[in-house]
């Protein structure tokens, strides 16, 4: 059985690469399962999707914990153990991230027993989280991956899939999965179908029990506020809102007021501050700021320019001492 | 006009009461309007919430309210209002706590509930003459489970259950003249996007006593298609294009408080929103454009401030 996952963001189409994926492996006679995961709607949270593919009948159910193929289709989600991508990873593992980093760069930085690849694209782009079709990409990528889905199964997959989005985006997005399915074409066939799990070698998880406390202990209740702000929100960002403070007008009842989420406070002076630990990234700051003092950065753009200064700061002590 | 303290931008408060970290969508325009209510309200609310998106501000063990916080069915939010005003007044009566401790009832639903399931219970609500605060944040769709038309849709917009080449065939119901025909002590249109008219209506509602009722349009990324740094744009234009008059029942007569002075073509406030796509692309829709334009003309015909 092809155990087969996808991870991505709300609105990066990952649930879709897991239709298509599917609907082309049942083109091609098998038995396929797929869904995706995540709770309420919203986009920039991380979700995944995962497909089920046998020529048997499929009796398992529930998340794939042991997965045969891992696609990411944002770097950025590698890092975030809410986002569950290294969960199950083995030997036998295929994982395909969506980055500008090398794959050796990730092996070591992971330290995961599979092979690591990165999703391959006809020219390399600024931000690869906002790379266009990102869904059709994976789901192309991962059909050569598997080595057994043939392109006109793929094609069809996607024109059942997204018909209903017209003539025009279908040929878009068969032009995208054509284009991934070439690009891995040294990589077909890499993944390799995963045994049958007996139910009887099934190995139970580690529970912790946990004894019946008394009402008054274990009633879900809440008597303290704000307990929202332990939740970062910061993760769902993709650009990251940047304030030049030399332009800045402390003018805040524009950004910090509309600001949703409240994640804009102002300091003492009247100077805005952006909370990074919860900003989502929707970028209405930048997009309402009078003087144009908010930049949208991208998230690995400044991630990237934090880790050296931060190494520039430590060097420059270094020197000192 | 009576007096307010909310007379420039700068009045308005710098302290974001609402927490950080709820599970909204980014740029979600509902969330933008109960952020700058509940700044004006204060922390002495107890706020009951009919099912819907905000339903998940408060999922255990996070909530971004300082106070108390109560889910209810779609259909029954002013009912639970009713019951937790009363059991307030009876602590009140027996002194159990002072009218220090005192809470404001604010229910908050989206408009699934407010303009269909919950109106029954709104109606009775008003009836019984209640004293609570209403709050719907309408993004004209049942957007927390994909966005299936509701009776705040507008007419032409695409749903998940109104995707045919002319989109919703239906009517945005007038909630807001169906809530001031009831005759309660308050009713208003507010968006997040016009903050100052926001504050100085709910500066007002939190003053009076009775049934008082706010209508907030939320422009909704997720539901009405458009990327979420434009939320503030497209409200703003919702305002200057005259598709969301800006207006309250007060005294048993209705002001407008916002007139556009020269009101701007809907198709600039339509052509932001993927669910008006099929308007412009693959060709125009002349007569539906001019139909729409019409509504709005009609509706503006003969108001001002008078």
């Amino acid at each position: 059985m092809y155990r087969i996952r996808f991870h991505g963001r709300g609105g990066q189409g990952m649930k879709t690469a897991s239709r298509i994926l599917s609907n082309a492996f049942f083109l091609g006679g098998y038995e396929v399962q797929d869904a995706p995961r995540y709770g309420a709607e919203r986009r920039g949270a991380p979700i995944f999707a995962y497909v089920r593919a046998a020529k048997q009948p499929i009796n398992e159910r529930g998340i794939i914990n042991r997965p045969d193929l891992v696609i990411v289709a944002d770097d950025s989600l590698v890092a975030i153990p809410a986002a569950g991508v290294l969960q199950g990873i083995g030997p036998q593992t295929v994982l395909m991230i969506n980055s500008h980093e090398a794959a050796r760069t990730w092996e070591e930085r992971l330290n995961v027993p599979g092979q690591v690849l990165i999703l391959p694209v006809t020219e390399e782009v600024e931000d690869r989280a906002e790379l266009p079709f990102l869904g059709t990409t994976c789901a192309g990528a991962a059909a050569r991956l598997i080595g057994i889905i043939p392109l006109e199964h793929l094609q069809q997959a996607i024109r059942d899939e997204l018909a209903h989005l017209g003539t025009e985006i279908v040929e878009k997005n068969l032009q995208q999965a054509a284009e991934a399915y070439e690009l891995a074409a040294e990589y077909a066939g890499k993944v390799i179908e995963g045994t049958e799990i007996s139910a009887q070698d099934y190995a139970k998880p580690e529970w912790i029990d946990m004894p019946f406390e008394v009402a008054s202990i274990s009633a879900p209740t809440i008597h303290t506020g704000l307990t929202s702000e332990l939740a970062a929100t910061g993760t769902w960002r993709t650009m990251r809102p940047v304030i030049d403070y030399q332009l800045c007008n402390r003018c805040w009842w524009v950004c910090s007021e509309f600001c949703p989420d409240g994640a804009i406070t102002v300091d003492d002076e009247g100077y805005p501050q952006i909370d990074l630990d919860q900003c989502k990234g929707c970028m209405i700051c930048v997009a309402q700021c009078p003087p144009h003092a908010i930049e949208a950065v991208a998230e690995s753009v400044a991630q990237l320019a934090e880790a050296t200064e931060a190494t520039e700061a430590t060097e420059a002590v270094g020197d000192k001492s | 006009m009576t007096e307010t303290a909310f007379r420039r931008m700068k009045d308005l408060p710098s302290t974001r009461l609402l927490g950080t970290g709820t599970p909204m969508c980014a740029g979600c325009g509902g969330l933008l309007a109960l952020h700058e209510i509940y700044d004006i309200l204060g922390e002495k609310t107890v706020f009951i919430n009919a099912a819907g998106c905000m339903t998940l501000l408060s999922v255990y063990p996070f909530t971004p309210f300082r106070g108390s916080w109560l889910y209810t069915s779609m259909a029954s939010a002013p009912a639970g209002a009713q019951g937790v005003r009363d059991a307030l007044d009876i602590l009140l009566e027996q002194k159990r706590i002072s009218a220090d401790e005192d809470l404001q009832t604010v229910v908050l639903t989206g408009d699934g509930s407010a303009y269909g399931m919950g109106l029954s219970a709104t109606s009775g609500a008003i009836d019984r003459n209640l004293d609570f605060l209403y709050i719907c944040y309408d993004n004209e769709g049942y957007g927390n489970t994909g966005q299936q038309f509701s009776e705040a849709t507008p007419h032409a917009a695409k749903t998940s259950t109104s995707s045919g080449p002319r989109g919703f065939p239906g009517f945005k119901k007038d909630l807001f003249d169906i809530w001031a025909a009831n005759r309660p002590a308050y009713v208003a249109t507010v968006i997040g996007t016009e903050p100052l008219d926001l504050a100085r209506k709910i500066e007002k509602a939190k003053n009076m006593k009775g049934p008082r009722l706010i209508i907030a349009l939320a422009p909704c990324p997720t539901g009405w298609d458009y990327d979420p740094k434009e939320t503030v744009e497209i409200g703003k234009l919702a305002v200057k294009t005259g598709v969301w008059p800006l207006k309250e029942y007060i005294d048993g007569k209705v002001v407008h408080t916002k007139i556009p002075r020269q009101r701007k073509p809907v198709e600039e406030y339509l052509q932001k929103q993927g669910r008006f796509a099929h308007l412009f692309k693959p060709e125009r829709n002349e007569k539906l454009l001019a139909e729409i334009q019409q509504r709005i003309d009609v509706y503006w015909e003969g108001i001002s401030n008078e």
